[in-house]
């Protein structure tokens, strides 16, 4: 229903647009340089407005009126039967629905039925009623459009404007998205350390990370929610990927620039390619399944204990999943280096390789660093890898060799475990906003770094 | 016949010939970019090669220090001596060559990095400093020939790329004489500054005659006259005419070198 009635306010739109355009016509006769705007845009406008007035009212009085007569049902069922809970509440409100659809309810008594009836009959007024009203707005909007559309209609200027509206307004929604869900984590965060009695350092400088272990509902333990582990083990995780990643991933993308013949660029970098779009959970069994045993075993025939989840594991599958990032973003401003300066540097007499280590690669080094920091943003973020070749045990250790655990892995743990979902998100809220600040500080950073190069550099 | 190349090789020895070309011909791909050019450029004098656009002036500039090289589809046949060695002979390393012969491009591309290390950038690839106080003195003596010094003297530290146009361009010169080269070729110059940038690099260009064999690529024929004491005029590839420059522009002797300085065609 609102879906037809959607697009039924369309085709009044494109109505309109034929309309108007051709009024436009009509109006300018034999002068058609005498119109302000062109026909087209006096189209233009009389589908935006249509459209506009129409979508809006849709939605606007769809939610409201549906809210008004949910209120309604509510009202009723709980001075029927007022011992019950909000939940039961909606529980019955549900059932009513599925028997006014002729669905399946969990119980069938005497108020279900009630309501039931009820919402079969204001359903259908509800639904035809909200499509009458959109479809009047959009018919008025489009007439009024019609009706003062002149010679002088500044149709152009005020479609512009409508559209410079519109584009506003997805730049707002898009803001508003990321505001809200900071302050969703900030929230909870706050909860969260109001829970631990605002020991904020226990959680920031603690050791022990064990947040949910004898606690079923309720107060967290602050002595047992101590973060470093965490931390230590994403940093010891990152660092490995970063040191696999960094020099493969850049003189990779050295060697494709400027020494691979136009033949090995054609098929090594698609390969590289094919590479960034292996699914992550792929990455994280070939860690698991895969590297780990073979480290073990290794590990074995030398005499060198290494755990079967090991941060060596995590780490270099990790680093393997970032490569193609750091190559193909290197590639891209290696290339961007002008041919100018190579020449200038063939020109005294530098050989190749000088002249990419001194020239090109100075040159290209604040989108190297970006790249390398937009590498270990991703390190730090990555979950899948992780969870399956990294360990769950909260273990402070320096030691690539043990197993260790990050902060999306015990994300993850909380979220999906069977402890109460109010208790579990706090811990989960404010590791995943810490980690938010630390990427956002990085971000920072790496921004502060670049620019500084590129002034230097331009 | 043979009394002929005699006299020719004893002109040669009288003008005293830095590089001479003959025969050559440079293909791009399947394009016949430069066609049997035969020419003697003087020591220590500016030669300048002048023509329309496309004309292969630039191309076989760029033979001279192999710089054709870097272009895969480049190909370069006939002799090309330098100091009566063969440039393209298979035992010379264009690398050694190109520190030889220093090259000034049309647009001033000096490197990210500070005007000091512009400058100190050939010495140090050739180690032609043996310390700290050696590469000071090759700089600021670079500097100083490339009319810049006291410009630039009291930042050297700042980077090349924030100079003005004239001054970077006058910084890759520099450059470029840093390395101790013999020859300097120098690809339109000047096409990317100002009149008065101009003015300041033909004076310099005039006063690196008394130490380098200077060979230069101009379009302005003004420019030509004014700094080059030989020229050499191409069209579609040929080199249609060679000698003094007071001759070329006072009294061609192919009616296309004359229809190209009297604006009949470029």
């Amino acid at each position: 229903m609102f879906g037809l009635t959607f697009l039924a306010v369309f085709v009044l739109g494109a109505v309109f647009y034929y309309a108007a355009r051709n009024r436009a016509f009509r109006l300018a006769g034999d002068t058609p340089q005498a119109l302000h705007s062109r026909p087209n845009y006096h189209g233009f406008l009389a589908f935006l407005l249509a459209a506009i007035a129409g979508i809006a009212t849709l939605v606007l009085i769809w939610s409201l009126w549906g809210a008004l007569i949910e209120s309604r049902y509510v009202a009723h069922i709980i001075e029927a039967q007022p011992e019950l809970s909000p939940i039961e509440v909606e529980l019955v409100l549900n059932d009513a629905r599925a028997l006014a659809e002729g669905g399946i309810a969990s119980k069938t008594d005497a108020l279900r039925t009630q309501i039931a009836s009820e919402i079969g009959a204001q359903t259908a007024l509800h639904h035809y009623g909200t499509m009458a009203l959109s479809l009047l707005a959009a018919l008025g909007a489009g007439l009024w459009c019609l009706r003062s559309a002149h010679i002088g209609w500044r149709a152009r200027n005020r479609s512009e404007t409508i559209v410079r509206r519109l584009l506003a307004m997805m730049a707002v929604i898009a803001v508003a998205t990321t505001a809200g869900i900071v302050l969703s984590l900030i929230f909870e965060t706050l909860n969260f350390f109001n829970n631990i009695d605002w020991q904020v350092h226990k959680f920031l400088f603690g050791t022990t990370w064990s947040p949910l272990s004898g606690v079923q509902a309720g107060k967290l333990d602050p002595d047992k929610v101590g973060a470093i582990p965490l931390f230590a083990g994403t940093l010891l995780i990152t660092i490995i990927a970063m040191l696999v990643a960094t020099p493969i991933g850049l003189f990779a993308a050295i060697y494709l620039s400027d020494f691979a013949g136009p033949k090995v660029r054609a098929w090594a970098k698609p390969m590289l390619e094919i590479l960034a779009g292996i699914p992550t959970v792929v990455y994280g069994f070939f860690a698991a399944i895969t590297l780990a045993p073979f480290l073990r075993n290794s590990g074995e025939s030398i005499g060198l204990p290494i755990a079967s989840e090991s941060a060596l594991a995590a780490g270099i599958v990790m680093g393997i999943m970032i490569i193609p990032f750091i190559s193909s973003l290197s590639d891209d401003v290696i290339n961007a280096v002008p041919q100018s300066l190579r020449d200038g540097s063939y020109g005294l007499g530098a050989t190749k390789a000088e002249t990419i280590r001194q020239v090109v690669l100075p040159a290209a080094l604040p989108g190297i660093v970006s790249a390398v920091l937009l590498g270990i943003s991703r390190a730090v973020g990555e979950t899948m890898i992780v969870v399956m070749a990294a360990g769950q045990g909260a273990n402070l250790t320096a030691n690539p060799l043990e197993a260790v655990t990050t902060v999306t892995v015990q994300i993850v743990m909380l979220i999906t475990g069977d402890t109460e979902a109010s208790t579990a998100a706090g811990p989960a809220f404010t590791l995943g906003f810490t980690l938010f600040c630390i990427t956002l500080l990085m971000n920072v950073v790496a921004q502060r770094i670049v620019r500084k190069y590129r002034e230097l550099y331009d | 016949m043979l009394d002929d190349m005699k006299s020719m090789e004893r002109v040669m020895a009288d003008e005293d010939i830095k590089i001479t070309a003959k025969g050559v011909d440079v293909f791009y791909a399947d394009t016949h970019a430069i066609k049997e050019v035969d020419v003697n450029i003087q020591n220590k004098a500016v030669t300048a090669f002048i023509g329309p656009s496309g004309c292969g002036k630039s191309t076989f500039l760029r033979c001279i220090n192999r710089m054709n090289d870097t272009i895969d589809i480049c190909r370069v046949t006939g002799d090309i001596l330098l100091d009566g060695q063969d440039i393209y002979a298979k035992d010379v390393d264009p690398v050694q060559l190109r520190a030889r012969v220093g090259m000034v491009f049309q647009k001033p591309n000096p490197f990210p990095k500070s005007i000091y290390d512009n400058v100190a950038y050939g010495p140090k690839i050739h180690g032609l400093a043996r310390n700290k106080a050696e590469l000071d003195e090759i700089v600021e003596k670079s500097l100083r020939r490339a009319a810049i010094w006291d410009e630039v003297k009291d930042r050297l530290d700042a980077p090349g790329t924030g100079l003005s146009g004239g001054q970077q361009q006058r910084l890759c010169i520099g450059r470029a004489i840093a390395t101790a080269p013999e020859v300097l070729l120098m690809d339109e110059p000047c096409s990317a500054l100002d009149p008065i940038a101009t003015a300041q690099i033909e004076e310099l260009i005039d006063e690196l005659r008394q130490e380098f064999t200077l060979v230069i690529v101009t379009h302005s024929m003004q420019q030509a006259a004014r700094v080059s004491q030989k020229t050499a005029f191409f069209h579609l590839g040929n080199l249609v005419e060679f000698g003094d420059t007071d001759k070329i522009f006072t009294n061609p002797e192919d009616p296309r070198t004359e229809s190209y300085i009297t604006g009949r065609i470029g």
